[in-house]
C-alpha cells in the first residue's frame, strides 16, 4: 500500500501514444535523394536546399565522437528524419487536430499558456502545429514564430545568423541537423524590450523510429531581456528514436536571456543535442536545465563570452535511472576581460543509471580579470549505479580567479534516521532529501515547472526505494 | 626524432579540450646505451636490500607504449629493493646524469614486506642535455609503511619520463612525495592500485615550471579495498611560458565500501603567458563512499603580497615567500633535512 | 496514572560493543524523568534504542509504549505513535525549508493535511516564544544554524509535533545561560498532565528551571540509582565518582 498520495503523478501523460499518422514520412536512412525530398516537402528556398546538401556531405565526412557514451546502436538507416504531421500551423488551439491537441492538453500546455506564458509554440514530430504570442509583444516588435516561417519571412536575419553560432562542421550530429532540420522556434526581441513573462516551445515526438531535429534561433537585441523555456517529451517505443536539435542564442550588448529546459524524453531516445550562446559586452546568458529522460544524452550547453563584462550562469541537474546514460555538462569560453561564469551542477544516479558531468572552462589570454567558479555534486542512491565527473579546466592567463569543486556521496543514514524520527517513512525521507538536493535548480524554474520537476523526481524515486 | 603520444587519460573526454593525451614532437630516443654508472647509493641498513637484477616489469598504464618498449629493450640500470626493516629506515639513490652518462633508462622494483617501514629517496639530476626514462614498480604489502620521495632536478633541455605502477595491500600505507622541477618536458604517470582493506595512498606533489617547460602529470588511483583511502595534493607554480597539464583520476570501484578519496590541485600563475590545464576526474561505481575534488588557478593573492611587502620585503622576495608557503605542507612530509634544504634552495633559485 | 513507556531489562549493542547492560525504566503520563550519567555511559544509546536507530542493535529486553511492544517498529512508526527525540547533533538538510519540513512532518505525525495559514501562525507564535529569528522559517533546515539555533529548532519541532513522550538528548549541552532558559521555557510550554518528558544530560544546569519527578543515574550501561530531584543536586556537588566501580 502506498502511504502517500501527495505529489503523485501519472507517468501516462508522457507515455500516451497517438496512432502514427502523418501527411508524409520520409524514407528511412540518409542520402541525397532523401534530403532533396525533405527539402521539397518543406518548400525550402534554394539556399536552404543547398545548405542541407552541403551539411550532408560534411556529415558523411565527420567521425563519431571518440569519447563519451557508446552510441553504436544508432543506425541512421533505421530512422526517418522527417515526419510531417497531419496538421498545418495554427494560431488557435481550436484548429489543431483533435488527437494532437489532446496530447498537448494532457501535457498541460494550453493551460500553462493561459496562466503563465506570454507565448507558446508546439511542435509535433517534425513540424510546429501551433504558435501564438500575446498581442502587446507583437506591438513591441517581438517576433516569435516557427523556424520555417522565419526562413520565409525574415530571410536576411536568418541567413545572417542561421548556423553561424553553431557551425555545421562542429560535430557529426550538428552536420546531420543541418541536413535534416525541421521545426523549432525563432525569436527576435528588439532593442530595449523586456519580455517579462516567459515564452515556451514544447517539442513532442510521437512517431516511432524517427528523429526530431528542431532548430531554435533566438536573438535578444541590445538591452532587451527574455526568458525562454523549452520542454520535450515522447512516448516510449522499443526501438531507438533520435533527437539532434540545435539551439543558437545571440545575446547582444547588455541583453539578458534565461534559457530553461525540462527534458523528459522517453527512455529509448538518443538525445544528441547542441546548444550554444554568443554573449556580447555586458550581456548575460543563464541556463537552467533539468534532464530526466533519454536513454543516452550528450548535451553540453556552451556560453561564448565574447564581450567585455559578459556573464553566464549554468544551473543543471541530471537524474539517471535504470538503463540511462546521461552525459551532460557545460562549456564556457571566456574571450574578453572582466567576464564571469558560475556553474552549479548536480546529478543523481540510481537503479543502475549512469550520470557523467563533463565540462570545459577555458579562460583565454585576452580574458583578464575574469572569474569562474564551478561546483558539482553527485548523489549515489545505490551501489549499482555510476557517477563520473570529468571537468577540463583550461586557464591561459594569470589574472583570473578560478575554482572548481566536486563532491560524490550518498544520503547519510543519520540524516534518514533524523527524518524518520519526525514521522516520515524511509521512502519519504529519501525523497525529501533528494528534492532538497535538487532545490537550487528547481527554485530557478517557474513554479509550474518546479512542481513538474519535483513530480519527476518522485516518479523516478518510486520503485527504486522500498 | 620521435613523435610521441603520451599519458592517455583512463577515460577520454572531447578531443577539442586537448587533454586526453600529450603529443611531443622531436624527442630523441636513444638507440643504444651504455650501463649507467653515476648512481650513488646511500644505504646503511641490512634490512633494506638492494640488488642489481631485473625482473620482468609490467605496468597497467605507464607514460606510453613507445617509451615502455624503449625501457624494456635498453634499460641500463636495474634495481630491486626489498624492505624488511621494522623500524623506519632510509635509503638514498642519487642518479647523476652527465656527458658520459647522459641516458638513464632505469627499472626499479620496490617491495615493502609485511609490517616493514622505510623511506626511499630517488633523486635525478643533470646539468647537461640528457634523457631519462624511468619505470618504477612498487608493492606495499600488508601493514607496511612505505614512503617514496622522488626529486626531479634534471636540466631544462632534458626530457624526463617516469612511469610508476603501485599496489597497496591491507592496512598498508604508501606515500609519494614528488618534487617535479626539472625537464624540458617532464611527463609522469602514476597508477595506484589500492586493493587492500584500509589501504592508504597519499600522493603529494609540488611542481615548478619556468621558461618553456612542459609538465604533464597523470595520476590514476583506483580504490578497490573497503575503507581504503587516497589523497592527492598537487601544488604548483608556473612562470614565463611554462605549461602544466594535470590529470588526476580517483576511481571508486564497486566494492570499495566506505572508501574516501580527496584530490586537491592548486596552480599559481606567475606570468600572463603561463598556462594551466587540469582534468580532475572522479569516477564512481560504489554508493557508500566520499569523494571530493577541488581545483583552482590564479595569480598570487594581491592582499597577501601587499601585506608581506609592507613588512619590508621586495616583490620578488614576497612572491617567493608565498610560493614556498603554498608548498610547505608538502615539503614537510619529507623527513630528511638535507633533501628538504636542497628543495628549498631549488625553489629559491628557480624563482629568481 | 497511566503507564506510558516501560523499558524492561534492555541490552543494546553499537556494532560489536555492548553499551546498555540491562536497563529498566518506567515513565507514567505527566512525569518528568531525567537520566544523568558521565560520557559514554549509554545515555544517547538509550534514546536511540527507543527510536530504533538501525545503528544500534537490541540484544534482549523490551520497550513497551502504551502497552505495545515497539522493539521492532520502524523509526517513523514510533514517531507517529507519539515519541519525539530532540537530537544532540541535529542533521542539516539543504534545500528543505524549516516551514516545509515541519508542515510535512506534522501531516505525517497527525495523519491529517495541515492548514497552511493556521500552521504558519502557530509556527510564528512558537518562534517568538523561543526567541528565534523569523527569517529562519524560510532557511534550509539546520543549514548554517549555530549550535543554539539548532537546539531551539529541535524544541520548535517538539512544540509543533506535540508528542506524548519527549526525549531530550543533551538539549542543554553547549548552550549559554540565556539559551538554556529559553529552551526550558519551550519545554514548559510543551508539558501537560497527559504527556511526559525524558531528559538526558550529563550536567545539571537545565534542572534548575525544570523540576524532575525522577532522576536516574546511568553508569556503564546500567541504572545504578534512582531518586527524586535531590539526587541531581547531590550529583552536582559530588559528581559520578561514587557510582563508578
Amino acid at each position: 500500500m502506498k502511504k502517500t498520495n501527495i505529489d503523485e503523478i501519472n507517468r501516462n501523460i508522457y507515455d500516451i501514444k497517438n496512432k502514427d499518422s502523418y501527411d508524409f514520412k520520409s524514407q528511412k536512412g540518409l542520402n541525397k535523394e532523401i534530403i532533396e525530398d525533405i527539402s521539397k516537402q518543406k518548400g525550402d528556398p534554394d539556399w536552404m536546399k543547398e545548405f542541407r546538401l552541403k551539411a550532408l556531405e560534411i556529415y558523411n565526412k565527420l567521425e563519431l565522437p571518440t569519447w563519451g557514451p557508446d552510441i553504436s546502436e544508432l543506425n541512421m538507416d533505421d530512422i526517418s528524419t522527417y515526419v510531417k504531421p497531419k496538421s498545418k500551423l495554427n494560431s488557435s488551439w481550436e484548429d489543431v487536430p483533435d488527437d494532437i491537441k489532446k496530447t498537448f492538453d494532457n501535457l498541460g500546455i494550453p493551460e500553462a499558456e493561459k496562466k503563465s506564458l506570454a507565448g507558446v509554440g508546439a511542435q509535433y514530430d517534425s513540424e510546429v502545429v501551433y504558435h501564438s504570442m500575446k498581442e502587446d509583444l507583437i506591438k513591441q516588435g517581438v517576433i516569435y514564430t516557427d523556424m520555417e516561417t522565419a526562413v520565409r519571412e525574415y530571410p536576411e536575419i536568418v541567413k545572417k545568423y542561421f548556423m553561424k553560432c553553431v557551425p555545421v562542421y562542429d560535430h557529426k550530429f550538428v552536420a546531420l541537423h543541418g541536413a535534416v532540420w525541421s521545426g523549432g522556434s525563432f525569436v527576435y526581441v528588439p532593442k530595449g524590450v523586456k519580455v517579462d513573462i516567459p515564452l515556451q516551445s514544447y517539442f513532442r515526438l510521437n512517431s516511432p523510429e524517427s528523429g526530431q531535429f528542431e532548430h531554435t534561433l533566438i536573438i535578444v537585441d541590445e538591452g532587451a531581456s527574455l526568458h525562454f523555456i523549452e520542454g520535450c517529451s515522447a512516448p516510449k517505443y522499443n526501438k531507438v528514436n533520435l533527437h539532434a536539435g540545435c539551439v543558437e542564442l545571440y545575446v547582444k550588448e547588455n541583453a539578458y536571456l534565461r534559457y530553461s529546459t525540462i527534458e523528459n524524453w522517453s527512455k529509448n531516445m538518443l538525445n544528441l543535442n547542441t546548444k550554444k550562446a554568443i554573449v556580447e559586452k555586458g550581456g548575460q546568458i543563464d541556463w537552467v536545465t533539468g534532464s530526466f529522460g533519454s536513454k543516452i544524452s550528450m548535451l553540453y550547453p556552451m556560453s561564448i563570452l565574447n564581450g567585455e563584462g559578459a556573464k553566464t550562469e549554468f544551473t543543471g541537474i541530471s537524474f539517471a535511472g535504470k538503463g540511462q546514460n546521461l552525459d551532460n555538462g557545460f562549456k564556457v569560453v571566456h574571450n574578453a576581460p572582466n567576464t564571469s561564469s558560475v556553474v552549479n551542477a548536480k546529478s543523481i544516479s540510481k537503479n543502475g543509471g549512469k550520470c557523467t558531468y563533463r565540462s570545459l572552462v577555458r579562460i583565454n589570454e585576452e580574458a583578464k580579470n575574469s572569474k569562474s567558479s564551478v561546483s558539482c555534486e553527485s548523489l549515489m542512491l545505490d551501489d549499482i549505479s555510476i557517477s563520473d565527473t570529468i571537468p577540463t579546466n583550461d586557464i591561459r592567463n594569470d589574472d583570473v580567479e578560478f575554482s572548481h569543486e566536486a563532491k560524490i556521496g550518498k544520503i547519510s543514514d543519520k540524516t534518514i534516521f533524523y527524518l524518520m524520527s519526525r514521522g516520515m517513512s524511509e521512502e519519504d525521507a529519501k525523497a525529501m532529501i533528494v528534492r532538497g538536493f535538487a532545490y537550487p535548480i528547481s527554485k530557478e524554474l517557474p513554479v509550474e515547472y518546479a512542481v513538474e520537476m519535483n513530480n519527476l523526481i518522485n516518479l523516478e524515486l518510486e520503485g527504486s526505494i522500498g | 626524432m620521435e613523435k610521441l603520444k603520451l599519458n592517455e587519460t583512463p577515460v577520454r573526454t572531447s578531443r577539442n579540450f586537448n587533454i586526453n593525451n600529450i603529443k611531443l614532437e622531436n624527442v630523441d630516443l636513444p638507440k643504444e646505451v651504455q650501463e649507467f654508472s653515476n648512481l650513488i647509493i646511500k644505504n646503511e641498513n641490512k634490512d633494506i636490500k638492494i640488488d642489481f637484477e631485473k625482473d620482468e616489469i609490467s605496468l597497467k598504464y605507464g607514460v606510453g607504449d613507445i617509451l615502455l618498449e624503449n625501457s624494456k629493450k635498453l634499460s641500463n640500470k636495474n634495481l630491486k629493493i626489498t624492505i624488511d626493516s621494522k623500524q623506519k629506515k632510509e635509503a638514498f639513490l642519487d642518479f647523476y646524469l652527465d656527458e658520459t652518462n647522459n641516458n638513464l633508462i632505469e627499472n626499479i622494483e620496490i617491495i615493502a614486506n609485511e609490517n616493514s617501514k622505510a623511506t626511499i629517496y630517488l633523486k635525478y639530476e643533470s646539468k647537461v642535455k640528457s634523457f631519462h626514462n624511468g619505470v618504477l614498480k612498487i608493492l606495499a604489502k600488508e601493514s607496511s609503511e612505505l614512503n617514496i620521495v622522488i626529486v626531479n632536478l634534471v636540466s631544462l633541455d632534458t626530457n624526463n619520463f617516469i612511469s610508476i605502477d603501485s599496489e597497496v595491500l591491507d592496512n598498508a600505507n604508501l606515500n609519494f612525495t614528488i618534487v617535479d622541477f626539472g625537464g624540458k618536458a617532464s611527463v609522469t604517470n602514476l597508477y595506484s592500485n589500492i586493493t587492500g582493506k584500509k589501504a592508504e595512498n597519499n600522493i603529494n606533489t609540488i611542481y615548478l615550471g619556468k621558461e618553456n617547460q612542459l609538465i604533464d602529470i597523470n595520476y590514476i588511483g583506483e580504490l578497490k579495498g573497503e575503507k581504503s583511502n587516497i589523497n592527492i595534493e598537487v601544488q604548483g607554480a608556473l612562470k614565463d611560458n611554462a605549461k602544466k597539464h594535470f590529470k588526476g583520476t580517483i576511481d571508486f570501484k564497486r566494492g570499495c565500501k566506505k572508501a574516501k578519496g580527496n584530490e586537491n590541485e592548486f596552480c599559481t600563475l606567475l606570468s600572463d603567458t603561463a598556462k594551466s590545464l587540469a582534468l580532475p576526474m572522479l569516477l564512481c561505481s560504489e554508493e557508500d563512499v566520499e569523494g571530493n575534488h577541488s581545483s583552482a588557478a590564479g595569480k598570487i593573492g594581491q592582499k597577501e603580497l601587499f601585506y608581506i611587502m609592507s613588512r619590508g620585503f621586495n616583490h620578488k622576495e614576497a612572491m617567493k615567500l608565498i610560493v614556498r608557503a603554498n608548498f610547505n605542507n608538502i615539503i614537510e612530509t619529507i623527513e630528511n633535512i638535507e633533501v628538504k634544504n636542497r628543495i628549498a634552495y631549488e625553489i629559491d633559485n628557480r624563482l629568481d | 496514572m497511566s503507564k506510558l513507556l516501560e523499558i524492561k531489562n534492555l541490552f543494546v549493542n553499537a556494532g560489536e560493543k555492548e553499551i546498555l547492560k540491562g536497563i529498566n525504566l518506567k515513565i507514567n503520563a505527566g512525569e518528568v524523568h531525567v537520566i544523568m550519567g558521565p560520557n559514554g555511559s549509554g545515555k544517547t544509546t538509550t534514546a536511540n534504542a527507543i527510536l530504533n536507530n538501525p545503528l544500534y542493535q537490541k540484544k534482549s529486553g523490551e520497550i513497551i509504549f502504551e502497552g505495545e511492544n515497539i522493539n521492532n517498529l520502524k523509526t517513523d512508526e514510533i514517531a507517529r505513535k507519539g515519541i519525539f527525540m530532540s537530537f544532540q547533533l541535529p542533521e542539516e538538510i539543504p534545500g528543505v525549508s524549516v516551514t516545509n519540513f515541519l508542515k510535512y512532518a506534522k501531516s505525517k505525525v497527525t495523519g491529517k493535511p495541515v492548514k497552511i495559514f493556521e500552521f504558519k501562525n502557530e509556527l510564528k507564535t512558537y518562534m517568538d516564544e523561543l526567541k528565534m529569528n523569523p527569517k529562519n522559517m524560510d532557511r534550509s533546515l539546520n543549514v548554517g544554524f549555530s549550535g543554539g539555533e539548532k537546539k531551539k529548532n529541535e524544541i520548535l519541532q517538539l512544540l509543533v509535533l506535540n508528542p506524548k513522550l519527549a526525549i531530550l538528548d543533551e538539549t542543554d549541552s553547549g548552550l549559554d545561560v540565556d539559551a538554556i532558559k529559553t529552551v526550558s521555557k519551550g519545554i514548559e510550554m510543551f508539558k501537560t498532565k497527559e504527556n511526559s518528558v525524558l531528559i538526558i544530560t550529563h550536567n545539571t544546569k537545565i534542572l534548575h528551571s525544570l523540576k524532575p519527578d525522577y532522576v536516574h543515574v546511568l553508569v556503564d550501561g546500567k541504572i545504578v540509582k534512582t531518586g527524586d530531584a535531590s539526587l541531581a543536586k547531590e550529583i552536582e556537588e559530588n559528581g559520578y565518582e561514587q557510582y563508578k566501580k
